[in-house]
C-alpha cells in the first residue's frame, strides 16, 4: 500500500469512527438527479440510513406494506431494514443489485442503476424517460414527445 | 443533445454555429448515455411515438467518411445510417430497419456490475466537477474509466479538462483498440442460416 493510500484508509477510517451514527446531511446522486437530505445517519458499518418519506424523491421507491414499491414493482424489505421512520438505502441497493460508491468526507453517495429498472426497459423496449435542460435550462422530458417520431443525438464539443 | 459537463458554456456556440431548428438540449451530466448506454459520440437512438426504441444507440452519422490517424482507419457510415433514417420516417414500423423485439434484444445487453459502478463513479465525478472539486471529481473519472475502459465517452470527457494532452492520450488508446473505434453499421438485421 501506498503511503498516501494508507494516509487516506486512516482517515477515512477516523472519519467513519467520528461520524458513528451522526446525522446530518447529505447529498444522494441516482438518475442523473442529486437529492439534498436534511438529514442521515451513517451507522457503525458504514451504512447509510435516510427518512422513508425521502426515498420517492431519491429513487421513486415508496414503502408500502408489500415492500418498497415503484410502478408495479415491489422489493420485499426484510425487517431489519427498516428501524422507525428510516431506511436503510445502501443495504436495499445491495439488495437489488444496486452499485455505489461512497464519499462520506464529502457527504455524497453516488448510486448506479437498479438492474430491475433496466430490465423493465429491455422487456418493454419503452425509452427510460430521461429529462435533460434545454438551452435555457429548462427541463425537457422524452415523453413529452410522445405521438412524434424521435431521432436523439448525442454529440459533444470535445 | 449536447453531451458536455461544461453545459451551454461549452456547446451553445455549436448550436449558433449550425443554426438549429430541432430541439436542442445541453447534458452537463451524461444522462441519456446512462439510460441508454451510449459509449460514444456521436450516437442515436431512434424512438417511436408511443416511446418504444425502434433502434438502440448506433454510431449517428450524417456523412460517410474514412479518415486516417497513425495509419489506421476510422470509418463513419453516414450515408446508409441517414437512408435507412428516412426510410423508417417514411414507413415507420414497416420500415425494413426497424427491429423486431429479437434483434433488439441481441444488441441491448445488460450491464455488468463493473459498469454500473463505472456509472455511479462517473456521476460522482460529474457532480464533484460541478462542485469546482477538481481532485475529486478527477480520482472519479479515473475510476469510471479503469471500471469500464471501452465507454469513450468516460475518457474523452476527462481528458477534455487537459487539452494539450487529449489527442495523444486519444490516439494512444485508438492505435491499442482491435475493433473499429465506432462498430460498423448493421442496419439490418443478420440473416439466420438456412437448415
Amino acid at each position: 500500500m501506498k503511503r498516501r493510500d494508507f494516509l487516506f484508509t486512516i482517515s477515512a477510517a477516523t472519519f467513519a469512527k467520528a461520524t458513528l451514527n451522526a446525522q446530518a446531511g447529505a447529498t444522494i446522486l441516482y438518475d442523473s438527479r442529486a437529492v439534498a437530505l436534511a438529514r442521515v445517519d451513517v451507522d457503525a458499518s458504514g451504512a447509510l440510513w435516510v427518512q422513508k418519506k425521502d426515498l420517492p424523491r431519491i429513487n421513486g421507491f415508496e414503502i408500502k406494506p408489500q415492500g418498497a414499491c415503484r410502478a408495479d414493482i415491489c422489493i420485499p424489505i426484510p425487517r431489519g431494514m427498516m428501524r422507525g421512520d428510516t431506511f436503510n438505502l445502501t443495504a436495499f441497493a445491495q439488495r437489488v443489485g444496486q452499485k455505489f460508491i461512497a464519499d462520506p468526507a464529502a457527504r455524497v453517495w453516488g448510486f448506479g442503476e437498479i438492474p430491475v429498472m433496466q430490465g423493465a426497459y429491455l422487456d418493454s423496449r419503452i425509452a427510460p424517460d430521461v429529462e435533460v435542460p434545454d438551452r435555457k435550462g429548462q427541463p425537457v422530458r422524452l415523453s413529452q414527445f410522445r405521438g412524434k417520431k424521435v431521432l436523439l443525438v448525442t454529440w459533444a464539443s470535445w | 443533445m449536447a453531451q458536455d459537463t461544461g453545459g451551454e458554456a461549452a456547446a451553445g456556440k455549436w448550436y449558433d454555429a449550425a443554426k438549429a431548428t430541432y430541439t436542442t438540449l445541453v447534458d452537463a451530466k451524461h444522462a441519456v448515455s446512462s439510460a441508454f448506454q451510449f459509449v460514444n459520440v456521436p450516437t442515436g437512438v431512434w424512438i417511436d411515438e408511443r416511446g418504444k426504441v425502434v433502434r438502440p444507440g448506433e454510431p449517428a452519422w450524417t456523412t460517410s467518411r474514412t479518415s486516417e490517424y497513425g495509419g489506421k482507419p476510422l470509418v463513419t457510415e453516414g450515408e446508409e445510417y441517414i437512408a435507412a433514417l428516412r426510410d423508417w420516417v417514411a414507413n415507420g414500423e414497416r420500415s425494413q430497419y426497424a427491429l423486431s423485439d429479437e434483434a433488439f434484444t441481441a444488441r441491448v445487453k445488460r450491464r455488468s456490475d463493473k459498469e454500473m459502478e463505472a456509472d455511479a463513479s462517473f456521476a460522482l465525478a460529474v457532480w464533484f466537477y460541478q462542485s469546482n472539486n477538481m481532485p475529486s471529481a478527477k480520482k472519479y473519472f479515473e475510476h469510471a474509466q479503469a471500471l469500464n475502459p471501452d465507454d469513450w465517452n468516460y475518457h474523452r470527457q476527462d481528458w477534455s479538462f487537459t487539452p494539450g494532452e487529449a489527442g495523444a492520450k486519444w490516439m494512444e488508446k485508438f492505435q491499442k483498440l482491435a475493433e473499429p473505434y465506432y462498430p460498423k453499421l448493421e442496419m439490418k438485421p443478420k440473416e439466420k442460416p438456412k437448415g
